[in-house]
């Protein structure tokens, strides 16, 4: 009876792990071809319609004074739904974040300058030249900028017929900038959550305000692989130079009533007409069917 | 007196060249003409094209029934006219994911032009307006609007009462058409026929 008993639940014990590893077999991406870019699009989600990996390999943020050239990729990936909301004369959809968390990689970007370059030390009180000096004399002076998402992905905005079009907003992205170097501490921030920098990238021309003037974007050299399943645009560039920004927080950990002013004055005035987004890299959109569907083929 | 006769010879000289210079001009400006004369009032071509194909990288969009209207007339010796309809129907893709939803030409009329490109005389239509709805749940771009802009240039067989569009004849007029941002592929064959008062009758363009 003992025996039996061991036996069932040996057996039972068996199912269960047999079922888990089925499971993590089934939730494991098996993507081939074109379509692993895809792996981290919530496709199986039916209300996403198409999934998205952009690269940005190049381009540039101007925030006020700062220009920050991009030269480490930045990844943006995930889905899109249906476009349903209307605004500013074109339909918006909405975006539905990677399934490892990742919707938009963190790639600190060097500023040029450094430390110096956004707390001079011939400005600033003794106390921030006194840290700067020991920051200086340890080779703490590189600062680092990183784009990161404001709000949740699902806050992001795509229109595919204005990024096809090259006319209007392509996509809307809630972003801050986090300014990164011991001095400056973890928590500065240009932009927050709760007041977020509001990118409105576009393949067409912009239309800023003074003392910017129009620049264009492209839809790139686009290519359909796939028998039209997936588009590739290379040489894809979105811009916008008309977006507001607030003023930086949180810079110099407890001296930051002290550090941000100076960081503020360095930057100069980041309202609109006076910043810059660049993004040139390579667009792959793919259905998010055909890609569920590679998905299945391939067990 | 020599310095008079001088002048004078420099001045028929510059005639000369001024008239070559007309000759050219206008050569380069050909009329339409029925039974090798000149088309007086206006004429209209009806017609379908044998084989017309768009296509961006990757996806070909062809239409089975690619239909048109031409008013056709001279102005000061120029052939001009006006493509008034064209309606497209039967349209599909070279893609198993993709079908066309819709399709149709907008902002009518568009205005066209003769030319002469090296002795090949060539059709210029301007204003080209044919926004694309594609669909399939497959299909990258189901739902996504594509919309055909620019201006083409053909070339046209007096021989075989055809106008040719390529991207050589495009090419050669400076002419392009572009959707999702880039130049697309245009080849289109149609043939040159009077629907209205030179029925049967042979159309050049000279």
């Amino acid at each position: 009876m003992q025996k039996h008993r061991t036996r069932v639940v040996a057996t039972a014990l068996l199912a269960v792990a047999l079922a888990a590893l089925g499971l993590a077999a089934v939730a494991q991406a098996k993507l081939t071809g074109n379509y692993t870019k895809f792996a981290q699009c919530p496709y199986t989600n039916t209300e996403v319609r198409k999934c998205v990996y952009s690269v940005t390999e190049s381009g540039e943020v101007v925030l006020g004074n700062k220009v920050v050239p991009i030269t480490k990729q930045v990844t943006l990936q995930g889905g899109f739904g249906e476009a349903t909301e209307e605004k500013e004369g074109a339909e918006f959809a909405k975006f539905y974040a990677a399934t490892n968390g990742i919707t938009l990689s963190k790639a600190p970007q060097n500023v040029p300058g450094g430390l110096l370059g956004i707390v001079p030390d011939a400005s600033s009180p003794f106390l921030v030249k006194a840290l700067i000096k020991f920051f200086l004399e340890n080779s703490l002076t590189g600062v680092n900028s990183t784009l990161e998402l404001a709000k949740p992905a699902s806050e992001i905005r795509v229109s595919e017929n204005n990024l096809a079009g090259e006319i209007g907003t392509a996509m809307q992205l809630p972003v801050m900038v986090h300014l990164e170097n011991p001095f400056l501490g973890k928590n500065c921030y240009v932009g927050s959550t709760g007041n977020p920098i509001i990118w409105k990238m576009s393949t067409g021309e912009t239309n800023p305000p003074p003392p910017n003037t129009k620049i264009t974007g492209s839809s790139g050299e686009i290519e359909f692989l796939e028998e039209g399943r997936i588009l590739l645009a290379k040489n894809n560039k979105l811009v916008d130079n008309a977006w507001a920004a607030p003023t930086a927080t949180g810079c110099g950990g407890i001296l930051s009533f002290l550090v941000t002013p100076i960081i503020n004055a360095q930057l100069g005035s980041t309202t609109a007409g006076h910043n810059t987004a660049i993004l040139k890299g390579t667009l792959n959109v793919a259905s998010a069917l055909a890609v569920n569907k590679n998905n299945k083929e391939n067990p | 007196m020599r310095t008079k006769q001088t002048a004078i010879g420099a001045a028929l000289a510059a005639l000369a060249v001024l008239c070559a210079m007309f000759a050219t001009t206008a050569s380069a400006a050909p009329a339409w003409k029925f039974e090798a004369k000149a088309l007086e009032g206006t004429e209209v071509i009806l017609g379908g094209a044998l084989d017309s194909s768009l296509t961006v990288p990757g996806l070909t969009t062809k239409c089975e029934n690619f239909l048109y209207k031409l008013t056709i007339k001279n102005e000061a010796g120029t052939g001009k006219g006006e493509v008034t309809e064209v309606p497209l129907y039967n349209c599909t893709t070279n893609s198993s994911a993709c079908a066309v939803k819709s399709i149709v030409a907008e902002k009518l009329p568009w205005p066209s032009k003769l030319t002469t490109v090296s002795t090949t005389p060539y059709i210029i239509i301007e204003g080209v307006k044919v926004p694309i709805l594609y669909s399939g749940e497959e299909c990258v771009l189901g739902g996504v609007l594509v919309t055909v802009t620019g201006s083409a240039g053909g070339s046209i067989d007096n021989a075989k009462e055809t106008a040719t569009f390529n991207s050589t004849t495009l090419t050669a007029t400076g002419t392009s058409l572009k959707a999702l941002g880039q130049k697309i592929e245009w080849n289109g064959l149609f043939p040159t026929e009077a629907f209205q008062w030179h029925r049967e009758q042979a159309l050049s363009v000279s």
